[in-house]
Order: C-alpha cells, then structure tokens, then sequence
C-alpha cells in the first residue's frame, strides 16, 4: 500500500517535471530570440539585457535549464510585461475564478449524470435509451464554444434573464457551469449507465435479488455502491482536465480566469505569463489527477485490505 | 419411480410479441439504428465537404458587400451570408475540408504511432515496454489545450503545425489498447508455433499479431476523428486555427459571435454543422464497436 | 402435506437473438419437507436452467417459461410462478433460499459480509436494532461453524477462503427462515476436502429443521451421499428418475449408465496399452 503511494507520487512529480521541462524547451525551440519573448515586443534593449541575465540566456542549454529551475523552486517565474507583475501572482489571482467554475460544474454533472446514467442503465437497449443515448452523444459532440454562445443567445441576450459574461453576481456562473456540464454530464452518465448494467449483470446481484430485496435496494445499494468507485474516480478525473480545459468557456463568457488568462497573453505575445499559467494548471490538474489516484484504493477495500486468506 | 417420459412436441411460449422484446433483439436493433444514423450523419457533412469545388457555389473568399448579412435561402444562399458578403455555405464547406484534411492526418498520424509503439511494447516488453508506458503516461497527463496553445503560439497556426500537435494528444490512447490487445495475442499458442517454426519476431508480429489488432484499434482512430475536429475547431475558435487556405469552422464562428442577435446564422450554422459530423462520427464508431462486441449465441447453460 | 415446490411440465425458452433455445424441455418433479431432491446432469442439460428459471432469477426478457412450479410455503398461500410471475417476489428470500454456485463471486465486493447478512435478517424482521441484527448474525455464522464469528462479521468477502464464504452465503440463506433450500452446485467451486464440510452442513440443517433442499450437481459422488431422490437430466429432459439407491445401483436407462461409468477409476497402469498410444501419436 506504502509503495503504491510512493510509486504515484514519484510518477506525478515526474510528470510536472516533464511539463515543466517541456515548456521551457519549447520556447528555446521555437523562431525567434527567446529573450524577445520573454522581454516582449515593446522591450527595449537594455530590457532584452536583463532577461538574457535573468534567465541565463547566453549560457549553454543545460546550464539554462538550471538556471530555470533555479527561478521555479523559488517560486520566481519571470514579470509578466503586459500586466507589470510577477507572472506567478497574475495567475494565482485568476485561479480561484476557474476552480469556482470548475467545482460548480463538477457538483452540477454529479447530480444530473448519475440519475440519467441509471435511468438508461434501467431501460439499457429500448427505444428510450435509445433515445436518451442519442441525447448523450449530442453533448459529447458540441464543441463548448458553440454550446456557449448558444445559451448566452438564448438565456443572457434574448431572453436576458441572465447575465452574459464576468461574474459580478453569482447569477453570471450559471450559464458557462451548464455549457461545461453539458459535455461531462454526456461522459459520466454513459460511464455511469456501463458500469449499472455490468453490475445488474453480475452474480452478486442475482443471489442479492434471491434474498427478496426489492428492486431499489438492488439498484441504489449494492450496484450503486459498486459502481461508485470508478465512477468516482472518473469525476476526480474530470475535474482536473477541467481546470485546464475550460479555456473556451472561459471566452465565451468573459470569466476572469486563467484559460481567458492564457488566450489573452498569447494575444500579447506574453511569454513569462503562458509559462507561467501552463505551469500552475499543469502542476495542479496533475496534482489533483494524483488524489484521485490515490483516492482509489482507499475506497475498493479489495485494494486497500489486501488479500487475506483464511480458513 | 417413472421411466423415461416419451418424447412430446411442445409448442413454444415464445410469441412474436416476447420476441421483440427480448434484450438480444431489442439489443441488435438499437444497434442497427444506431449505425444507420451515424452513417448518414456522417455522410450529410462529409460529402458535401468533399465535393465542394464541385458545387455552384461561390468562393468562399469572394466578399459582396452589397449582399451582406442575408438570411439563410435567400438569393440562392443556402445558408446565407456574413457580414462581408462572402456565402456562408462556401466558407463552411471548403473550411471543413481544412477541418477535415487536419482531423483525418491527425488520426492516422497518431493511429500509426500508437499502433507501432504498442505492438512493440506489447510484444517486447521489458525496457522497450517501459520507457513507452511511461511516456505515454505522462503525455496523458499533460493539460493538453493549454499545451496546443502554446505550441501554436511558439510555432504558427499553420496546417502542418497543428496537424503535428494534435496527435501528440491522441497517441497514448491508440498505444494503450494496442498495447493490451498484442499482450492478450502474445499469449495466444498460434504464436508459440511460429517461433518454433523459426519466424523472426518482427514478422510474426506484422503478420499475424497486428492484422488481429487492427480492427478494433481502426474503430477507437475513427472515434479519435470526433476528438480531432473538435479539438481543431477549438484552436480555431480562438484564432489558433489554421487561416490558410481556408479558415476553418471554429473561426467562422468567432467571426459570427459579434452579430449572434441580428445574423444568427453565421455562428449558429457552421456549430451545427461541426455537430452533424461528430455525432455521426461517434455513433458510427460506437455502432461498429458494438457490433464487434457482441456476445456469439451460446447454447443453453446447465 | 403439499409438497414446498411442485413442477409440472416446466418449459424454459431462452431467446438468444437469432434463435430460441428450448433449455428445459418439459420436466415435473416434487420437493417435500425433510428430503433432498437431486437434478443430475452435465453442464447444458438445463439443470442450473430449472432452478434459476423457477426462482426467477434468469435475466428478464431473455427466458419464457410455460408449464406450471408450484410453490407451497409454510405461512404463505400456494403460488405458480409461471402463472403469475411477479409472485415470484413473495417467496423468495420468504421460504425459499438460494445457496450460489460461486462463493468467490456471489456477494458484493464492497461490502462487509456482517452488512450483507445483515441486509436479509432485516428483511425478514425489519425492527431490529443494530446490536440485535449482529446478534443474530453472529449466531448464524455460529451455526453454519465459521470460527471467531465476531470478528469475521466485518470482514470483506475478499479476505475469506472459499469453503468460508460458502458457509456464509448458507448463513444468509438460512436468514430468510426458509422451508425450501435451492442449492445449485453448490461445492463445484470448491475444493475436494472442503465439499465434505459443507455437504455435512446441508445434511445438518436439513436434520434440526427438516427443510427441502433441491440440489444441483453434476457430480455423481455428491448426488450419492445427500439425496434422496435423483433425476438425471439431458438436454433440457428427464432421462431418469427415482429413489437414489435405485438410480445409482440398478440403473435403466443406458445414458445414466454412461454417466455412472464415466466417472475414472483408479487401476493398475497398463503398460501395453500406452505404448499403442504414444506409438499413433
């Protein structure tokens, strides 16, 4: 068990550190003078001198890569020109607009996903399912930006019963929460309807139904229960690819996060600041991405209490 | 007590009403429908898009600034017109094929790498098994629009650009089944008898290990398509797309958002139409999954 | 006395998507108080089919039953089942208990076998407490002699061994208070020294409280210690029927001696005969 959360977390460590290495190739890689990027176009000569020295621009590869990591561990990852601030608090100050979003989509897909996802598990193979099926795809293939501009056409703008964009009131989280939920309710109700009927197939289920429990027992106890870890991980899962995927809606709705933060400094040529914002999300969604896994064999007592034979 | 009770002919209980109704039936039918609509579905976005130098159409650069803003079907425009003039039908049909041309190279660029690099590791182990699972970990790990962005920021929003980055996404979801696939076959005992029959290890596996791996792997690539085009119309939503030579439909719509209330058309139909293409994409794959995956009809158990 | 479970002319059809399979192809027999009823067979006779079919228990839509299973309970009033299918709910777990083939897969993963066994003591006396459903439980778990009760309550089924697990899915069955215990093959996953156990288990309960057991087996040396009466089915028919010493000492029919033979002998090697052998091969 010790191991196991020993090997995780070596590899999610391993893991931030290849995104953090890749991005800081990727920029050296690319055209152009990387201390222009970093300095921006606006930067004067004296300025281009100063991040050449900053980041050890002139120095070999690897010492680069040291002087890099040198910034990072302490915590200093270069001043965001476009906003003159350090490009670490730039991106801290937006994050908790995203995880708000993120955690009220979550919350949001948890309560729809599950009942429709057992609904359909119920009538598996009619033509209802048939048709609630159809509807799950249909979310699964708008693209969020879409989906958002359709909803703030049709909730904020025509029919102005809600606010448009940024998030003055707690009314404005409403719209860019259902355009994400519409693509994760898709995915976790059918991963919730796969694992409902595996579990209604199984033999433990029969021999439960032979003791006489009734049919909801059945259903809301022991398949449920079963079924609860994976898709309980899966939502774990969905929550860290949401705090870095939600760049769109982020757009869309003018929501002061760090995805319209990223859009707008790749608009600003910002180099300090996309570092910056890739690095944190990357380092969180991984972070979060580790809970969960770490979070699963906690909850299968399979795992977690290890095989014990007895006689 | 009794004998052996002579042989009766029993008439059935199953009437044609309980037929229908049996899981195996309804199952197979759903399926059927399933794979019909997907197909069509499909078929309504591909071939138009394929076909779009063929069709009496403008050109989709072509601005009319006397037609601007024109309601779909008015003046022979199908889907109407843009705040330049410019026939909204052309631009989406012949931004698709951009759409489409990325997506497809996309898919099959990471369908190959994923392909190779797992029948390798499934079929090799040891280090060669590793060092790509822990690769394909990590990339899984990775926040990949994020990532998208900046490559296409640091490198261009050119075709070849984002044709190369977005399986770099993709790849370690092909290598995984693949993977699991040729450990599965590995064990089978048909490929004991070709070692022994002296056939080097590659051949065997190009031979008679990948051809029974690639069907289902083929059938995940076409659902990694749906992903592909989303995933392209993102980037292009957000003015990372590719603008040569066409733009594409994420574009379009961005270009449309400012005039959603007056022309909803110019945001509204190239989503739509990004929609019909994926949902069909997506049933089709998961019809022919599920067929694949059907159970063969056992005889009665004990 | 009516007997508990009365079948007469049961069919099963199972529905295969292309095909009809004709699983249980007319077959009628009884199960009294205090005697245990054997359906012998090899795998696809339709053995495992009969019970599961008359319990209900074959997945919905899949099976069509036609014929008649009569089911008369202590306490409750005679119900055919194939008649009227959703009847099947008042006896199950209300009289007649299923003891499963597969210990190993036949209780949830995820819960504590206390809570499991729990679960259908509550069924049958919904007011108990807490305290007094694991007094009940532990006193059951006593009985079908699964040491240190007390702390095995809240174990997962994981972490118990197969003959374990066995005699608590008998333990939940007895839960039930049942007249009538359906044991489908219920020692083919286990191993040879264990079988004995819980077959002695079957044969005790069966002596303190005089319940029917029907039994399913594919296994001649089982069906010869516990029954009283056998059937010897194939392909979904009645082949052979009668008191046990009698099917298995005197049999008629040249399929049951078949089956009778088939069981190895052990016996000198002979040499002369596995030289021909490895010489064809």
């Amino acid at each position: 068990m010790l191991r196991y959360l020993g090997l995780r977390i070596g590899q999610g460590l391993l893991t931030v550190f290849l995104t953090v290495s890749t991005v800081f190739l990727l920029v050296r890689l690319a055209p152009g003078d990387p201390a222009a990027a970093y300095a921006g176009p606006t930067a004067t000569t004296e300025d281009l001198e100063r991040v050449r020295a900053q980041f050890g621009l002139d120095q070999p590869l690897l010492a680069q890569y040291g002087v890099f990591l040198r910034n990072l561990v302490q915590g200093d990852l270069g001043t965001s020109y476009s906003f003159q601030a350090p490009a670490l608090d730039v991106v801290l100050g937006r994050l908790p607009y995203t995880t708000t979003l993120a955690t009220s989509a979550i919350l949001l897909t948890t309560v729809v996903a599950v009942p429709l996802g057992v609904w359909m598990a119920r009538r598996a193979d009619t033509m209802r399912e048939l048709a609630g099926n159809m509807v799950t795809i249909a979310g699964q293939s708008m693209p969020d930006f879409w989906s958002g501009i359709m909803l703030l056409t049709l909730f904020a703008v025509a029919v102005p019963i809600l606010p448009a964009s940024g998030f003055a009131t707690w009314g404005g989280l409403v719209l860019p929460t259902v355009t994400i939920a519409i693509l994760q309710v898709a995915l976790i109700s059918r991963l919730v309807r796969r694992e409902m009927v595996a579990a209604l197939g199984t033999p433990y289920l029969s021999v439960a139904r032979s003791r006489g429990f009734g049919e909801g027992t059945l259903i809301w106890r022991y398949a449920m229960a079963n079924s609860a870890i994976p898709v309980l991980t899966a939502l774990g899962t969905r929550f860290a690819a949401m705090l870095n995927g939600v760049v769109v809606v982020e757009v869309v709705f003018s929501w002061p996060g760090v995805g319209s933060l990223v859009v707008r400094a790749l608009e600003t040529r910002d180099y300090p600041l996309i570092q910056a914002t890739v690095l944190v999300t990357a380092a969180l969604a991984i972070g979060v991405q580790l809970l969960v896994d770490l979070a699963y064999p906690l909850l299968d007592p399979r795992v977690r209490l290890g095989k014990v034979a007895s006689s | 007590m009794s004998a052996v009770l002579p042989s009766v002919e029993r008439p059935s209980a199953v009437t044609p009403a309980l037929r229908a109704a049996a899981p195996a039936v309804r199952r197979a039918r759903t399926l059927r429908i399933k794979t019909w609509i997907g197909l069509v579905c499909t078929a309504v976005v591909v071939l138009p898009v394929v076909m779009a130098s063929l069709l009496p159409l403008p050109g989709p650069d072509t601005q009319d600034l006397s037609a601007r803003r024109l309601p779909p079907l008015t003046d022979g425009h199908l889907f109407g017109t843009d705040q330049l003039g410019r026939d909204l039908l052309s631009r989406v049909l012949h931004g698709g094929q951009v759409s489409l041309l990325v997506g497809l190279l996309a898919v099959l660029t990471s369908g190959l790498i994923g392909l190779a690099l797992g029948a390798l590791a499934g079929y090799l182990g040891g280090w060669v098994d590793g060092v790509a699972s822990r690769l394909a970990e990590a990339q899984m790990a990775l926040p990949l629009l994020m990532m998208l962005l900046l490559v296409v920021a640091l490198f261009g929003s050119s075709v070849p650009v984002i044709t190369a980055v977005i399986p770099l996404a993709q790849w370690p979801e092909v290598f995984r089944l693949t993977r699991s696939l040729v450990l599965v076959e590995r064990g089978k005992p048909y490929i004991d008898a070709a070692r022994v029959l002296g056939l080097h290890r590659i051949t065997i596996l190009y031979r008679h290990v990948l051809p029974n791996v690639v069907r289902p792997v083929s059938l995940v690539v076409l659902l990694l398509l749906a992903q592909a085009v989303l995933l392209e119309s993102a980037l292009s939503y957000l003015g990372a797309g590719p603008e040569r030579p066409f733009a594409t439909w994420g574009r379009i719509v961005s270009d449309g958002q400012d005039y959603v209330t007056t022309s909803w058309w110019i945001a509204t139909l190239p989503g739509l139409v990004i929609v019909l293409l994926v949902v069909g994409v997506n049933l089709l794959g998961d019809g022919l999954r599920d067929r694949s995956r059907r159970p063969r009809t056992s005889g009665g158990k004990a | 006395m009516s007997p508990l479970l009365d079948v007469e002319d049961l069919q099963v059809e199972l529905i295969t998507g292309a095909e009809i399979v004709r699983a249980v192809d007319g077959v009628s027999f009884t199960v009294r108080s205090g005697e245990t009823v054997t359906l012998i067979g090899e795998s696809g006779s339709g053995k495992s089919t009969t019970a599961m079919g008359i319990l209900g228990l074959l997945p919905a839509g899949l099976a069509v039953l036609s014929g008649s299973a009569r089911f008369c309970l202590p306490g409750g009033r005679a119900v055919d089942v194939v008649a009227d299918p959703d009847a099947v709910r008042t006896v199950r777990g209300h009289g007649v208990s299923l003891v499963p083939q597969d210990p190993m897969t036949a209780l949830s993963p995820v819960h504590p076998i206390g809570r499991q066994l729990g679960d259908a003591l509550r069924l049958r006396q919904p007011g108990l407490s807490r305290a007094q459903v694991r007094e009940h439980g532990v006193a059951l778990l006593d009985q079908v002699h699964i040491p240190r009760a007390g702390t095995q309550w809240d174990a997962y089924p994981h972490q118990l061994s197969g003959g374990m697990l066995q005699r608590v899915l008998i333990a939940i069955a007895l839960a039930g208070e049942p007249a009538l215990l359906v044991a489908d093959e219920p020692t083919s996953a286990l191993d040879v020294t264990v079988q004995a156990g819980i077959l002695d288990l079957l044969m005790e309960l069966q002596e303190r409280t005089g319940i029917g057991i029907l039994l399913i087996t594919h296994d001649l040396g089982v069906a010869r210690l516990v029954s009283d009466r056998i059937h010897v089915m194939r392909h979904g028919r009645f082949v052979e029927s009668g008191e046990v010493e009698q099917v298995v000492d005197a049999p008629r029919e040249e399929y049951t001696r078949d089956l009778l033979a088939a069981v190895p002998a052990l016996g000198e090697w002979d040499d002369a005969e596995r030289n021909e052998t490895e010489a064809s091969a």
